[in-house]
């Protein structure tokens, strides 16, 4: 097996365009959970979400989802250096759920009621997950093995294990992984039916948390054969070095009560990465600060590392659920942790929930030199993967 | 580039359901010796598709389990649940999942949206809002098979049955797993068949889902499974072309490096993933040339006879073990072709989704 870096980060949050302006936003504990601006959330009880301020460049013509993801891969492409010839032969692996279904959305509400049709032919062709790869790879030029997972939450996080096991097995010495979501009306929409949204901002870990917050975004990195970065000179950003993945076979919506699958996936990837569980100094959590979630996550990290340690932190407190995105704008603020050094919080919780037995970094990031850390996703039907990240 | 060294990855049971086969390998087989087109119907746009009489699906899963299910679910393990008793695998010994699906379940999606707009907010069903997502077919057949390692769905125009077999192919290659159900599905949907004519795909459409049980040959040996054929070479590349569109580069990686996996110059016969989608169907044809030369080499797609759906592709790999076995390569209007040697599965979709299989007898 090949060892696996990351070298390019790119990221489009709710704090805005940029790997930098996300740190900033983490680092500082800036919630970004703001009143609805997209859709019409009218008679809902929850009328909040992380929306991305500005969606930049790109053409009108494409999706939101679409220009969420080329403004994160491009930025990523760019950080990693990369030429032409590079791009050509590099795998693109997309974590999707949406798609455009945003503007497919807008075409349908039309329809039913007698309106005039906005593009629709525009409209279809973006709408299903594997669009943003096709336009990813199209406008790149990203010419090597190309998939769409869809892993529900855990998208954007299997995705990039799938790059990282191509690069392993030697198939490319090159990757682009990440994954993307746009706030749509069927995902507000779905998670309220399931009263599993807080109408305020989202408090992972709180004892008075009350659901999730939805978020919107898009992040990618540049995944790399270690001897192919060191022959380019690159200094990269971390290692990926293991990643578990598994499935509860439980449940369509609730994880496994245990969370005896989320502990294997935990597991696999201490095992993968050939790391200790006392060499984990931070757990960004799938937090989504529903109370089955956080209570089952917590469990299981304390099969794999004991109560009380590592650090675990949700930064879906600043951000939102991202979904297809969660899991790898989770990932780059990892990374980020390793690389500056600090700890993000989780900027909502102000009373830890005592059947939370872990140090989740209330309110304020803490600095801290880790040497590894993981990022948890786990996603409906049970769909879990651990990330293991090394300090470069 | 250093490229592990590859485990033998065989198949050890096949599950079909559409509207021409359901059943394991021995009902594929009946059907491949004297295929016939299956029925057309309405509901596929503004041209007849091939639909699976419901009254087909309803035998094959119990009431109170259709209930908690989308039709699409249903297709998905049915077709799993026949593949994995064929293979007589136990589970419990680890067992992978992969879904290529190129719609999902959009009868869910749609009716959960239409009971919002026409009741607001107390229309929305939550029970329909999680599969409005594409792995919802994953999800549930998980549980019904007690999937309980990698679970995967997969999302591409054309070639999704495909990509899932070649995805599954890597992971046992690999050795990180030892077994994996692996295939595609799809529905048909009156307003998605209505969505594609306005894009224009002009292809047979059909419905359906096949699965197949992927096993590392020495573990399915050892435990004395019944091997129906080999998966010599698999490999999932791109060609250039706009989203949704046809392109023009005809080199292919991916059938030189399925080619290369099984240590071969060329396949001996072909299936093809030639739908009736005229512009497609061309590239196709233009990509197959450039890679096989002047040589004649025969082809078959079972897409004008089933319609083309993300379970094809799975269906083509599990007819090219059966040629491999049986030395026959089944004709479009009856009959069949001798043949020997080894086939390759090819699939090219729209956007550039470029998938190549190579199977052999095991």
């Amino acid at each position: 097996m090949r060892r696996v870096l990351v070298t390019g980060l790119g990221a489009v949050s709710p704090f805005g365009a940029g790997v930098k302006t996300y740190w900033a936003g983490l680092a500082a504990g800036t919630c970004a959970i703001r009143p609805l601006s997209l859709i019409d959330a009218t008679g809902f009880r929850c009328r909040i979400a992380a929306e991305v301020p500005d969606v930049g460049a790109g053409s009108a013509r494409r999706s939101r989802a679409d220009r969420l993801a080329l403004g994160a891969a491009a930025e990523a492409l760019e950080d990693a250096g990369l030429g032409a010839a590079d791009r050509a032969s590099a795998a693109l692996v997309v974590g999707a759920v949406g798609g455009g279904m945003l503007e497919a959305e807008s075409w349908y509400w039309a329809r039913a009621r007698g309106e005039r049709l906005p593009r629709w032919a525009a409209s279809l062709r973006a709408m299903l997950p594997a669009a943003h790869a096709e336009a990813l790879a199209h406008r790149l030029r990203l010419g090597g093995p190309r998939h769409t997972v869809v892993t529900a939450c855990s998208s954007g996080a299997v995705a990039l294990a799938e790059a990282a096991e191509l690069i392993a097995d030697g198939v490319v010495d090159i990757a682009v992984a990440g994954g993307v979501d746009a706030v749509t009306r069927m995902c507000f929409m779905g998670f309220n039916a399931l009263k599993l949204l807080d109408p305020e901002p989202c408090r992972p870990f709180d004892r008075d948390r009350r659901g999730m917050s939805i978020g919107e975004g898009a992040a990618f990195v540049v995944l790399e054969a270690a001897e192919h970065a060191r022959a380019r000179g690159v200094r990269p950003h971390a290692e990926l070095a293991g990643h578990g993945t598994t499935t509860d076979a439980y449940h369509v919506t609730a994880p496994q009560p245990e969370g005896e699958g989320m502990a294997r996936a935990m597991r696999a990837a201490l095992v993968a990465g050939g790391v200790a569980p006392d060499a984990i100094g931070y757990v960004n959590a799938h937090g989504t600060a529903t109370p089955q979630n956080d209570r089952i996550e917590a469990r299981a990290i304390a099969q794999v590392f004991g109560a009380g340690r590592p650090l675990v932190s949700s930064t879906k407190s600043m951000i939102g659920h991202t979904m297809a995105a969660a899991g790898s704008l989770e990932a780059v603020a990892t990374i980020l942790a390793l690389t500056h050094e600090t700890i993000p919080p989780t900027a909502t919780l102000l009373t830890p929930d005592p059947e939370v037995e872990f140090d989740c970094v209330p309110r304020v990031a803490r600095e801290l030199a880790v040497e590894h850390a993981i990022s948890n996703s786990f996603g409906f039907g049970g769909q879990n993967i651990t990330l293991l990240f090394r300090r470069a | 580039m250093p490229q592990l060294q590859r485990r033998e990855v065989v198949i050890t049971g096949v599950g079909v359901v559409n509207a021409a086969i359901v059943g394991a390998s021995p009902a594929l087989g009946a059907w491949l010796r004297e295929p016939r087109p299956a029925a057309r119907s309405g509901a596929g746009g503004a041209r007849p598709a091939v639909r699976l009489p419901e009254a087909t699906l309803a035998g094959l899963i119990d009431p109170d389990e259709a209930r908690r299910l989308a039709r699409v679910c249903q297709l998905t393990i049915a077709a799993a649940r026949f593949a994995v008793a064929e293979a007589g695998l136990d589970p419990a010994a680890g067992l992978g999942l992969v879904v290529g699906s190129e719609l999902g379940d959009f009868t869910s999606t749609i009716a959960f949206a239409d009971g919002y707009l026409a009741r607001g907010p107390a229309g929305l069903s939550p029970l329909l809002f999680p599969n409005t997502v594409m792995n919802t077919m994953a999800a549930t057949t998980a549980i019904a098979v007690a999937a309980r390692e990698l679970t995967l769905t997969l999302n591409v125009p054309t070639v999704a049955g495909e990509l899932a077999i070649a995805r599954a192919t890597a992971a046992v290659a690999s050795g990180r797993a030892d077994a994996v159900l692996a295939g595609g599905v799809d529905e048909l949907d009156p307003l998605v068949a209505e969505m594609l004519d306005a894009l224009g795909d002009d292809g047979v459409r059909g419905e359906g889902a096949t699965f197949l049980v992927l096993e590392a040959e020495r573990v399915a040996r050892a435990r004395g499974a019944r091997v129906l054929g080999r998966i010599a070479g698999a490999a999932w590349r791109s060609l250039p072309a706009r989203p949704w569109g046809v392109g023009r580069h005809v080199a292919s990686r991916a059938i030189a490096e399925a080619l290369a996996q099984a240590g071969r110059q060329a396949p001996d016969w072909l299936y093809v993933s030639a739908s009736g989608d005229a512009t497609r169907d061309a590239w196709e044809s233009r990509v197959l040339s450039a890679a096989l030369g002047s040589r004649r080499v025969p082809s078959v797609s079972l897409a004008a006879l089933i319609g083309h759906h993300a379970g094809l592709g799975a269906l083509h790999v599990a007819a090219a073990a059966w040629t491999a076995r049986v030395g026959l390569l089944p004709a479009i209007g009856g009959g069949a072709e001798r043949v020997a040697g080894g086939g390759l599965v090819h699939g090219l979709g729209r956007g550039g989704g470029h998938v190549a299989v190579m199977v052999e007898a095991a």
